[in-house]
């Protein structure tokens, strides 16, 4: 770890004024916002994460950590904690998918610190960006290459991943999110704007040490998720080799709008899959107007994972993303909501 | 680096972002209503930490987690580093209440709340708690490495009402890696202590 | 054998319970130190080559840095380390030379242990890099057959190749189990604290004057110089049976920095500069009768090891007795390749190697259209199957039956993919558990007070056994105190030897020399009672008179208080120091012992008899038919180990070996990547290890059993053998569940999708 300036911002103007050098998502971004601790800690202690100021944001909680479920959407302050969120009783009864993500994510403790903004821009877990022994790794060091197309690879990306890097997305909470249409909240320096969260995290595009699409400064406030028939009816099925504290081998984050038997309208993310939170709309198209059986079930599957590229290690990932949607699919359909 | 002789560099201190007065007043936010560490001219900064309800004044490099100042500083060395990454719960402490890593906390970042430590679990009078009674009644151990962050994840499981079936237990209580496998004997402790904590 | 009356066998809560449970239990890392310098380590990121240059400009500007050591500074300071087989092994800061991934080429010491970290990450050290061998089938590696000698024999009986040609029913098939670590929680530390010429080491160890011999020979001290002191050890499974590198250096920085040295290394460090359990394979081939009696049986392993060390676990010396069979061959060969020498890692040869033949007997079983575990009861013997020898005890069926009952193994419908429970395909399978019986020589201290209290001191490790509670129970017991009044002192290598934690044998060698250190006591007093005129027991046979709280007794309820006893002989507190040597150890045995050594009664290699103890292990996993995630809600193991002296300690070292054994089954993985070398989930979040949620029912049942050819006290030693059948159940359940055989663990959800 690199030695660092700490400073405390306690009202989000002042965060974003001290956060102004910050360059999302690049090794070298002079300044960091520390929230709940748990990915930059990590990521500092393992000097991958270098940066020479550290603002610390939990003080933002008193004003961006309420959880307020409405009729018309669920908001959630980026400050608030997984835990607080995963219990909040309007986010159990109305958005399952939310907190089952968030209740399946990590453990108790990690729950307990980590914020919902900081969970959304969690790096990833891939060894050769998390060690820095690896030297070639271009989410690290552009341009250094990416040792994971060639070495070990079992819980490396197949969507959206390209030769620059095919390190996954670990998170699961924006699985969720990605598949409910969320949008999210930010503050920056020149005033608040919304976004679609699906927009926030980029592609690699051969440049995959910029993260998202957060400008210099910005510091996520909030979530929105709009209420749809669809959120009652929704789970998150995670997918992982022990019972509990690992993330995704693959996952699925489904709502359902039913019609008797048909579907009305579906909404399915995908984790454990892809370079990024997926959402697989090819997917839901091809539920549409269909009952939801095992067969229209398998082919929404296939066309979810119809991109997949694989390297080796992770040539399973398809066929177990495909089981995953299928068997989430289902249960959703056999929901009570 | 000394650790709890004040000023040895010097009296040049800043403040940085010194809480609001409105955003004091609000009771949710004790952390941010703390004054902010001060920072020295070295780079060290003076923090108070409240352990075990006792305030101890260290100067620390602002790196310091708090699982290295309690074991190197403080010598309270209940808390265990397992892993120093967040991936054993063997560091598990209480701040404010709730269970949390302290090897992903930062020490700086914990002035103006409240730590307890496998230290300041037992009673006034020196009685064990519960827990630690009923980890020892069903064996809930082996080596004993991972006992205090096991114990202290187990008291913050039964006040946060996650220990009603064995499963529930046996879910809160993931994060914390027992290598020796004391598992089934951990969940019948918490079972076992969890009625005279309820009680008591 | 325990009696009745006696504390031994008596479930007993451990002495040391309210020092875990408070924190105030002190583990290495945990004591306190004057002024300590941080020192942190920095491991080479390549397999093979040698370290062309190295840059400190940057590290040395760190605030802070007291000192970097490397080769070019403190080569010459020591002597090379040895493999945990004496042998030889890999080296550290000796030389230029890199011999595998993750070797310490350097280390930063500097005031704190941010500063040494911040420093390390800042050295630049430059590498020529030679194209490194992962494991098998890499180019470069080279393989070989196993040196023999008189500890390493290939087992062989009658004439396989002919009896295997006319089996009737063959089975025969290749097995291989992976790299794997033992990653107690506890990370390696090493503490150094020097005093003008004497040398103290905090380090967790399973071997205390392993340790301190080691240092000193590798120092150039003399032993009587150094001491090591380990009063708890956070996990140890084998990681801590021997010396590694590390400890040399952090004594050699203490010494120039004339200051404490204070060394944690990181988990991710702890894969590399110990020791771990190499990948093995095997070809496994059975003969059998159509009645299921086998008539031949190969079993030939590989092992890998590091290019300089012969180090072999070499299995075949438990799997060649396990069941009657008149034809019998078997081999061990190990590869050299670019990689950390291995070690002792839980049961190190029986676990991967039972896997291999306890799969075979269930793929024979399949072959046979006969219940495994009557196939096991057709093949149980009560001799050693290669040489004749009968077995101190062998109660494995019953181990079975009480185990089948327990767990409802008539349930069973054989035939695979026939249970399931909604969507999720059930499989029962089983295996045979086992552990060779082995004893070492140890020394002790007693003290007695007249007002009953007892001291015992001795070298003796606390790695999670429970050692200081079955060592009091030993002591309680045979002078007839309360358990609270004995108290027992471990951990420091200022106390008599005892023998290296591992090998299952430290119950048995510690109970018997705090046996003999009782008897001792006892004897005093009663010959001097007997010979006597103030006692009720004047010309008694000294041998009719116990110790007890209450004074000494003797036939008839005849009593004379301790006090009064004792005053007779020593005045005040009677102290004996006592060695044991068991029977049939080798000469020199006893004398090895206070150098460190640890030769023991192994129970393979008795001239009178066989010995192991035995168990049967049943497992009922859970495969979801479309994920094909594996669970493992329910095993039930029972095994016979002989006289048991806490079974509540006990009971959690049984069930902790099963749940290691369903990790290894299921989990446990070091991913070596095949290019580089390189060990690639060197952490506690991708190198998995089960959390409480994977742990379901997890029964274990003691069968009674009374062995009085084993050992005096009929002690077997248990810490290994919970992991033992294991790997074999679990892979047999999975059949059973699936139809598909998996002979390569870990058994993954890719392997079944």
């Amino acid at each position: 770890m690199r030695p660092f300036s700490y400073e405390r911002a306690s009202d989000v103007q002042r965060a974003v004024i001290g956060g102004r050098e910050t360059r999302q998502g690049q090794t070298d971004a002079p300044v960091q916002f520390l929230a709940g601790g748990t990915t930059l800690i990590d990521l500092m202690k393992l000097d991958v994460l270098r940066p020479a100021r550290v603002v610390d944001i939990k003080g933002l909680k008193a004003a961006h950590a309420s959880i307020e479920a409405t009729p018309q959407r669920l908001r959630l302050g980026a400050l608030a904690s997984m835990a607080a969120t995963a219990r909040h009783p309007g986010v159990l009864r109305d958005y399952p998918v939310i907190a089952e993500s968030l209740q399946l994510a990590a453990s108790a403790q990690l729950r307990n610190m980590a914020t919902l903004g900081g969970n959304v821009l969690q790096r990833t877990r891939c060894p050769y960006y998390r060690d820095t022994s690896w030297a070639e790794c271009n989410k690290r060091d552009p341009g250094s290459g990416c040792t994971a197309l060639k070495s070990f690879n079992r819980n490396h990306a197949v969507l959206g991943v390209d030769d620059s890097c095919i390190s996954q997305y670990p998170g699961d909470f924006a699985v969720a999110l990605v598949a409910l249409d969320a949008a999210v909240e930010l503050t920056g320096p020149t005033g608040r704007r919304m976004i679609a969260f699906e927009t926030l995290h980029r592609p690699p595009q051969g440049k995959p040490n910029v993260e998202t699409t957060l400008m210099p400064g910005e510091v996520i406030t909030a979530f929105e998720v709009p209420a749809g028939p669809w959120t009652r009816r929704s789970l998150y099925l995670k997918i992982r080799d022990r019972s509990s504290y690992e993330f995704a081998l693959s996952s699925a984050a489904v709502a359902l709008d039913l019609n008797g038997g048909a579907v009305r309208q579906a909404r399915i993310g995908l984790g454990g899959m892809a370079y990024r939170p997926w959402r697989a709309k090819e997917a839901e198209a091809l539920l549409v107007g269909r009952p939801l059986n095992e067969g229209n079930a398998m082919a929404a599957a296939t066309a979810a994972l119809a991109g997949a590229r694989t390297h080796g290690g992770n040539d399973f990932k398809p066929e177990l993303g495909r089981r995953t949607l299928v068997r989430a699919l289902l249960q959703a359909a056999a929901m009570e909501a | 680096m000394s650790t709890t002789s004040p000023a040895a560099d010097g009296p040049t201190r800043r403040r940085l972002f010194e809480a609001a007065a409105g955003l004091a007043a609000a009771p949710a936010i004790a952390q941010a209503a703390a004054p902010a560490p001060t920072v020295r001219k070295s780079g060290a900064v003076d923090v108070v930490l409240n352990v075990n309800g006792q305030d101890h004044p260290l100067t620390l490099d602002p790196r310091t987690t708090l699982l290295d100042a309690l074991r190197e500083h403080l010598h309270l060395t209940g808390s265990k580093k397992g892993c120093d990454q967040g991936q054993c719960g063997a560091c598990t402490v209480h701040v404010d209440g709730e269970r949390v890593l302290s090897c992903l906390t930062l020490a700086v970042a914990v002035q103006g709340a409240k730590v307890t430590t496998i230290e300041g679990l037992a009673g006034p009078n020196g009685a064990v708690h519960p827990m630690q009674q009923a980890f020892i009644d069903n064996d809930g151990f082996q080596c004993g490495y991972c006992t205090p962050g096991q114990i202290m994840s187990a008291v913050a499981c039964v006040k946060e009402g996650h220990a009603g079936s064995d499963g529930e237990i046996a879910e809160y209580m993931s994060g914390n890696l027992c290598r020796c496998a004391a598992y089934p004997k951990i969940v019948a402790a918490i079972k076992q202590a969890r009625g005279k904590m309820e009680r008591g | 054998m325990a009696d009745d009356t006696g504390l031994i066998g008596k479930p007993a809560v451990r002495i040391d319970g309210v020092a875990k449970v408070t924190g105030e239990a002190r583990y290495a890392s945990d004591e306190p130190v004057p002024n300590p310098a941080f020192a942190f380590l920095v491991t080479s990121p390549i397999a093979s080559g040698r370290v062309r240059s190295i840059d400190q400009t940057a590290a040395r500007a760190v605030p802070g840095v007291l000192d970097i050591l490397t080769h070019e500074n403190v080569a010459g300071e020591i002597t090379p380390p040895k493999a945990p087989d004496q042998g030889k092994t890999t080296t550290t800061l000796e030389s230029d030379k890199v011999w595998h991934d993750g070797q310490i080429v350097a280390v930063v010491v500097a005031e704190t242990f941010e500063g040494a970290r911040e420093a390390a990450h800042r050295i630049n050290i430059a590498y020529d890099v030679q194209p490194p061998a992962a494991s098998f089938d890499s180019p470069g590696a080279q393989e070989e057959p196993r040196k023999l000698g008189p500890e390493k024999k290939d087992p062989v009986k009658g004439d396989f190749a002919t009896a295997f040609a006319a089996a009737p029913v063959k089975i025969d098939a290749r097995y291989a189990t992976p790299t794997q670590h033992h990653n107690p929680i506890e990370l390696f530390t090493t503490t150094c604290v020097w005093d003008g010429p004497k040398l103290t080491v905090y380090e967790p160890t399973q071997t205390m004057y392993g340790l301190k011999a080691g240092v000193a020979k590798q120092l150039g001290l003399d032993p009587a110089n150094v001491r090591t002191v380990s009063r708890y050890v956070g996990g140890a499974f084998g990681s801590k049976g021997m010396l590694t590198s590390r400890t040399a250096w952090i004594a050699i920085a203490a010494r120039r920095l004339k200051r404490p040295v204070k060394l944690v290394a990181t988990r991710d460090q702890g894969f590399t500069i110990a020791t771990y359990r190499a990948e093995t394979r095997h070809h496994l081939q059975l003969g059998a009768t159509p009645d299921g009696r086998l008539t031949a049986l190969r079993h030939e392993g590989w092992e890998v090891t590091s290019r300089p060390s012969g180090y072999n676990v070499g299995g075949t010396d438990t799997t060649a007795r396990m069941y009657a069979c008149p034809n019998v061959a078997t081999k061990v060969n190990i590869v050299h390749a670019d990689r950390n020498t291995p070690g002792f890692m839980r049961a190190p040869p029986d676990t991967p190697y039972m896997f291999a033949l306890e799969s075979a007997m269930d793929e024979l079983s399949y072959a046979l259209n006969l219940d495994p575990i009557e196939l096991r009861r057709i093949n149980d013997t009560q001799t050693d199957p290669i040489d004749g020898k009968p077995f101190s005890s062998r109660s494995l069926m019953k181990c079975f039956d009480q185990a089948a009952a327990r767990f409802g193994w008539a349930k069973r419908n054989p035939k695979p993919g026939s249970m399931r429970d909604g969507d999720w395909l059930i499989g029962y399978g089983c295996a045979t558990a086992c552990y060779p019986s082995n004893i070492g020589p140890a020394a002790a201290r007693l003290s007695l007070t007249p007002r009953g209290k007892a001291v015992i001191q001795l070298a003796a490790h606390e790695i999670g056994t429970g050692a200081y509670t079955t060592i009091a129970i030993t002591v309680a017991d045979r002078l007839g105190l309360k358990l609270e009044d004995v108290k027992v002192v471990l951990g420091d290598s200022d106390l008599p030897p005892v023998p290296v934690a591992g090998g299952s044998n430290n119950a048995a060698s510690t109970a018997h020399v705090a046996a003999k250190a009782c008897e001792e006591i006892r004897a005093k007093l009663a010959a001097a009672a007997v010979a006597a005129n103030d006692t009720p027991f004047a010309g008694l046979d000294p041998a009719t008179l116990k110790v007890t709280a209450a004074g000494l007794v003797g036939p008839g309820g005849k009593r004379e208080p301790l006090d009064k006893a004792m005053a007779r002989v020593s005045g005040g507190p009677l102290e004996v120091h006592v060695e044991n040597a068991p029977e049939g150890l080798k000469p020199g045995a006893l004398a090895g012992l206070y150098q460190g050594q640890a030769d023991m009664v192994r129970g393979t290699a008795r001239k009178d008899v066989t010995a192991f103890a035995f168990g049967a292990q049943l497992v009922e996993v859970r495969v979801h038919a479309r994920t094909c995630e594996v669970r493992a809600p329910r095993v039930v193991s029972a095994f016979a180990a002989g006289t048991i002296v806490n079974p509540l300690t006990a009971y959690s070292q049984f069930m902790g070996g099963a749940t290691w054994g369903l990790s290894s089954a299921l989990h446990e993985a070091t991913e070596v990547d095949p290019r580089t070398a390189r060990y690639v989930n060197d952490n506690l979040a991708d190198y998995l290890v089960p959390v409480n949620a994977d742990v379901g029912s997890l029964e274990v049942i003691m069968v009674p059993e009374e062995d009085n050819r084993v050992n005096p006290m009929g002690i077997k030693g248990i810490g290994e053998i919970g992991i033992v059948g294991m790997n074999a159940a679990v892979a047999n359940a999975v059949y059973h569940a699936t139809g598909r055989r998996i002979r390569e663990l870990p058994i993954r959800i890719e392997k079944l999708l």
